[in-house]
């Protein structure tokens, strides 16, 4: 049974480390710029079938992609913000709401069908013919290896960027206290363009990672953006070791429900906690200050 | 969701293109419109995503020999289709057959696709007394729920694994238990649900059962039940989207078998899971030839379609051909007749993979073909007269 249960959490950290890396940009989006990115997962599938595609084509290492992924979507991050959602700040503050919500799911829309026009609506990963280690009944392929590498480099990346560089102090100034942020010199509309332009990037290494074992379509974004908002709530809107601790709760959650109970249940599971959270602890398990 | 952009965009396009000059119920002028819809984009797009394409193919294809032969006019008439997207949502489905029967005034329907679409619809089909020929909506419930104007072409539910069971019982060694795994959907459910008896009549015990949500992305809970169980064979009754990391994991978590089956193996699954050794139903395959293959090749090189790839393609072709049977054996452009041919009882139709009849509620009795993943290839295993090779007994791959 032990043997049964280590299995068990390590698919549960994977999978949920690869929900807390979705939900690290949506949370930094929301947290700084204020903004309801509801095309954040829509973002994550089509890197994902960016990189499945260059994978195919050129067999180019997922490294490499990652690289080359990260400025073109940290470049339509930024344009995102400036050309559709910044000038919604000229509204009152509800317009402003409404109006995010309206412009990011209309993009979720209008990128889910223009990537299925180019690229196909089928499923698409990145195909990794690695070893599988087996010791003591537990079995772990290289490839769950490298996304747990990746996870956790990718996750000590964005604490050292948000707490040791100029770019995460601005950061955390705006978030904290916009005004006070700008009268030392904080130009704070930079800083919501490059905060959108950075979540977007991390999104993008999110998708390669998760193209790694699981599939991607052009539609399954929405799903995913569901599943970060849900941890992002859990975790606590705003932080990022909460969203770390939500995501991998959920995934481990997600898991041991599909053995000991049914895996019907697994998905609904996220829901359930969602509403006990925000009923046992509205703040979400770390509040936002620990960013 | 409803996609307006793209709604409105395939909308004006397909507005812009219907030829005002269609055919009125009875006439002679003019084309034959057929009115459907296609899941172009959303959910099942990646089962269906290019047949427009292949739709318009066909109406070219077809019309090359002046079209369908329409007795009480003593001439062809030219098809025209009518299409939306009904973007994989059954709602959206719903409103574009009453646009087609109210606005577009099309002649006689063919479509749409799944089950989930296929009940909602087939009340537009009754309300509007507009017969059409459905493709892929297996779910045998849909046909018994008394709907007057609708046939359906798909592998029928309760026969779906009819052969591959048959097949099993000659194996050796005999497989002695099976473990399920099943999508939570109406059509897989109702093909596990078909399946049970025919596994007990060959004595495979049922060892385990799992159901999942398709939105599951870690199977590790099921398969670890798969493993403690220890079943001869792997039953996986889903779709082949959602299967693609449930089979991934079972690769990398080491399952054993003697044969893991799943009711869709195909060709963008085989891609991205490793199915080599997997076992599956398959409607036709070019291979296997039948009525109408030199036609369904020439539409299906024209839309650029694999049918491996898009399982299901033929079924929405035979769908087509059966509603210009129809028509043809009606001798008129009329509705209520067409209805009456559709549903006569013991009439033979003729699809791409051979002949068929349709049962009492209108769903087409055929039958699948069980196949084997062979060197990347899909091997027809069983019936042993169409077969193309042999099932490698036990799967090598899963032991």
């Amino acid at each position: 049974m032990t043997a049964i249960i280590i299995q068990l959490l390590i698919g549960g950290v994977l999978l949920g480390g690869l929900y807390a890396l979705i939900a690290f940009g949506l949370s930094l989006i929301y947290g700084v710029a204020r903004v309801l990115n509801f095309a954040h997962g829509t973002l994550l599938a089509i890197a994902g079938i960016a990189a499945s595609v260059m994978s195919a084509a050129w067999g180019l290492n997922p490294l490499l992609i990652a690289a080359i992924l990260l400025p073109v979507f940290f470049a339509f991050g930024w344009l995102m913000y400036v050309f559709l959602l910044e000038p919604l700040k000229a509204r009152n503050p509800m317009q402003t709401v409404v109006g995010t919500v309206l412009v990011t799911v209309g993009l979720l829309l209008i990128l889910s069908d223009l990537a299925a026009q180019l690229a196909g609506p089928t499923n698409r990963n990145i195909r990794l013919d690695l070893d599988v280690f087996a010791f003591g009944g537990i079995i772990v392929s290289t490839t769950e290896l490298y996304i747990l590498l990746g996870i956790v480099g990718l996750t000590l990346a964005l604490h050292a960027i948000l707490t040791r560089t100029w770019f995460g102090r601005a950061v955390r100034a705006v978030t904290q206290d916009s005004v006070g942020a700008r009268i030392c010199g904080v130009r704070a509309g930079a800083i919501h363009a490059a905060t959108v332009a950075f979540g977007s990037a991390i999104v993008a290494i999110a998708g390669v990672l998760y193209t790694l074992n699981f599939p991607v379509n052009p539609y399954v974004g929405f799903e995913l953006t569901v599943k970060a908002f849900t941890i992002i709530i859990l975790g606590g809107i705003g932080s990022l070791p909460g969203a770390l601790l939500a995501g991998i709760f959920l995934g481990v959650a997600e898991a041991l429900t599909g053995f000991f109970w049914s895996s019907d249940w697994a998905p609904g599971l996220s829901i359930m906690l969602l509403l006990a959270i925000l009923i046992l602890f509205p703040q979400g398990f770390l509040s936002r200050s620990a960013t | 969701m409803i996609r307006m952009w793209s709604a409105f965009a395939v909308g004006a396009a397909i507005l812009a293109s219907v030829d005002p000059s269609a055919a009125k119920q009875n006439s002679c002028d003019g084309p034959i419109v057929l009115g459907t819809t296609i899941s172009v984009t959303g959910i099942n797009s990646s089962l269906a995503g290019r047949w427009d394409k292949m739709t318009e193919a066909f109406e070219k294809e077809f019309n090359k020999n002046g079209g369908v032969f329409v007795s009480s006019c003593n001439k062809k008439l030219p098809i025209k289709f009518v299409y939306y997207d009904d973007q994989s949502i059954a709602a959206t489905a719903v409103s574009l057959y009453e646009k087609m029967a109210t606005v577009d005034n099309v002649d006689l329907f063919v479509g749409p696709d799944w089950s989930t679409h296929g009940f909602p619809v087939s009340a537009v089909f009754e309300k509007y007394k507009i017969p059409s020929v459905m493709s892929n909506v297996a779910t045998p419930k849909v046909y018994q729920s008394g709907f007057k104007y609708i046939a359906g072409i798909a592998l029928d539910a309760r026969t779906w694994s009819k052969n591959y069971f048959e097949m099993l019982a000659g194996m050796n060694p005999k497989p002695k238990s099976v473990f399920w795994i099943v999508q939570d959907n109406l059509v897989t459910k109702a093909v596990h649900e078909n399946s049970i008896p025919l596994a007990d009549k060959i004595g495979a015990k049922t060892v385990g059962t799992e159901h999942f949500a398709g939105t599951t992305k870690n199977f590790s809970g099921a398969i670890l039940k798969v493993k403690a169980a220890q079943p001869d064979v792997i039953y996986i009754s889903a779709f082949d989207a959602v299967s693609v990391p449930l089979v991934q994991q079972m690769r990398q978590l080491q399952v054993k078998a003697m044969d893991v089956h799943h009711i869709m193996a195909n060709g963008s699954m085989a891609r991205q899971a490793d199915l080599e050794g997997v076992s599956g139903e398959i409607y036709w395959h070019e291979g296997l030839g039948g009525n109408y293959t030199d036609f369904a090749r020439a539409v299906l090189a024209q839309a650029d379609i694999k049918v491996f790839d898009y399982l299901w393609t033929i079924g929405r072709i035979d769908a087509y051909l059966v509603m210009l049977q129809a028509i043809e054996r009606a001798g008129a452009v009329d509705r209520e007749k067409v209805t009456a041919e559709l549903r006569k009882p013991g009439a033979s139709w003729k699809h791409v993979g051979g002949e068929f009849q349709f049962d009492e509620g209108g769903l087409s009795q055929i039958v699948s073909y069980t196949h084997q993943m062979q060197k990347g290839e899909p091997v027809v295993v069983w019936p042993a007269a169409q077969a193309n090779g042999k099932m490698n007994w036990p799967a090598p791959s899963w032991r």
